[in-house]
This record gives C-alpha cells, sequence and structure tokens, in this order.
C-alpha cells in the first residue's frame, strides 16, 4: 500500500520530484508504517492502521494512526549498535524526514512525516 | 512484491544468495531462513549475496542480512554484498552499516579474492 501510494504520487507528479528524495521518503513511510503495523494494532482485527499521504507542491505529508501503546521513550532512541538486528526504523525516519511528528492523542498514536521532495 | 531467494554454490565453494523483491519486515524471514539454509553444512561459510534483484529494503530487512552476518562470522566465515541499488547503499549509509558490510559492484568483483 505505502510503495504504491508512492508510485501513484510520482506519478501524479509527472516528475517534478526529486527521486532521492522520494527515494529516502519511502524509506521513512515504510519503517512508521512496519512500527505501526507491527506494534500498534493490539488487536489486529479491530485496530486497522490509518495512512493518508498528501502532496502539495513539492511538500509531502503522511499521516499514521494507531492503536497501540504510546512510544514516547523510543522517539529519541539513536542508532543501534552494528550488531543489533531491530531498532533502527525510528533513527533512519528521523533522519531522513524533514519533520517527524508524533501526538499521543487518548489511546491513539498520530504520527506526522513531512519532506520537500 | 514478495521475495524470493536462489542459491547456487561456486566451484570454489562459496555460497551465492540471490533474492529478489523487497527486503522488508515481509520478506526478511524467507531471507533469514534461506542463509541458515544454505550455509547449514559448511564448516567455515563464505557468502555472497546477491542484491542486484532487492528493489528496496527496510531496517528489518537489513536485521536479517545482520542476522546473517553474525551466523556467518560465529563459524569463522565471512559475508559480502554485492551490486545493491542507491536505495540499498542509502540505507546502509545512514545505519552505519556500510562500515560492516564490503559491498560490491558485482558477485564477480564480490567473488575475486574470497
Amino acid at each position: 500500500m505505502i510503495h504504491d501510494s508512492v508510485r501513484r504520487m510520482r506519478h501524479d507528479a509527472g516528475g517534478a520530484l526529486d527521486e532521492t528524495s522520494v527515494m529516502l521518503f519511502e524509506s521513512a513511510l515504510a519503517e512508521i508504517g512496519a512500527n505501526t503495523l507491527t506494534h500498534g494494532r493490539p488487536d489486529a482485527a479491530d485496530a486497522p492502521v490509518e495512512y493518508e499521504l498528501h502532496l502539495e507542491g513539492r511538500t509531502a505529508t503522511a499521516t499514521f494512526i494507531d492503536r497501540g501503546p504510546p512510544v514516547h521513550n523510543h522517539l529519541t532512541r539513536s542508532m543501534p549498535e552494528p550488531t543489533s538486528e531491530t531498532g533502527r526504523g525510528l533513527a533512519i525516519a528521523r533522519q531522513v524526514l524533514d519533520e517527524l511528528g508524533y501526538e499521543r492523542d487518548g489511546e491513539i498514536n498520530k504520527w506526522r512525516l513531512v519532506k520537500r521532495l | 512484491m514478495s521475495l524470493e531467494v536462489q542459491t547456487r554454490k561456486t566451484d570454489s565453494g562459496i555460497t551465492v544468495v540471490v533474492p529478489s523483491g523487497r527486503l522488508d519486515v515481509a520478506g526478511a524471514p524467507t531471507l533469514k531462513a534461506a542463509i541458515g539454509e544454505a550455509v547449514k553444512d559448511d564448516g567455515t561459510p563464505r557468502l555472497i549475496i546477491d542484491m542486484e534483484g532487492v528493489s528496496f529494503v527496510d531496517s528489518t530487512g537489513l536485521g536479517s542480512v545482520i542476522a546473517a552476518l553474525k551466523l556467518v562470522r560465529g563459524s569463522k566465515g565471512d559475508i559480502r554484498l554485492a551490486a545493491p541499488n542507491q536505495q540499498v547503499r542509502v540505507v546502509l549509509e545512514l545505519t552505519t552499516l556500510d562500515r560492516v558490510f564490503a559491498y560490491y559492484p558485482t558477485v564477480e568483483d564480490a567473488l575475486t579474492d574470497f
């Protein structure tokens, strides 16, 4: 779904976007998307993850909403040791985005990813 | 796009693993299992992962490559990556794993002096 949405955005923009920036944005989307699917669905059947992607001018904004536990403690986690098999997703997203927003709203997590492409 | 993995062995006993598709949270277990199977009877495995067919990698996919590295080096073997595309190279650099994995433009280059 994420990769299809990026493909459509790229197509709709008609070659106006910087390909390297699109690639980096897609990497961040995949990381946050995988996190929300893995950790954001305490009861998978009843808790879908909501995802939207918008392009305004050359600024892409994506939002994810999940119903997992709060993740404040993970937001500033730095890149783990090279031998670690996990824990790089948020660090990658932070590095490549212009803005990574996170808000806990009641029982849901709201993510906002912004990058100029 | 699910990940498919083929493996072959060169005349000099080097295992070449060839994943194709997206090496992400869905594909990582497939690569991990294929590498475990490919090197299980190797005393000192020498492994090349041919990344040419990998269109996209995420951190979970990288985790499966790190698992392979630990498995192989645990047996005093080594691992090389061949032909990663730009997205894979950038993610390796962002995560500083380019300092851990030697990567080469082609499988033939990776085979040299291995």
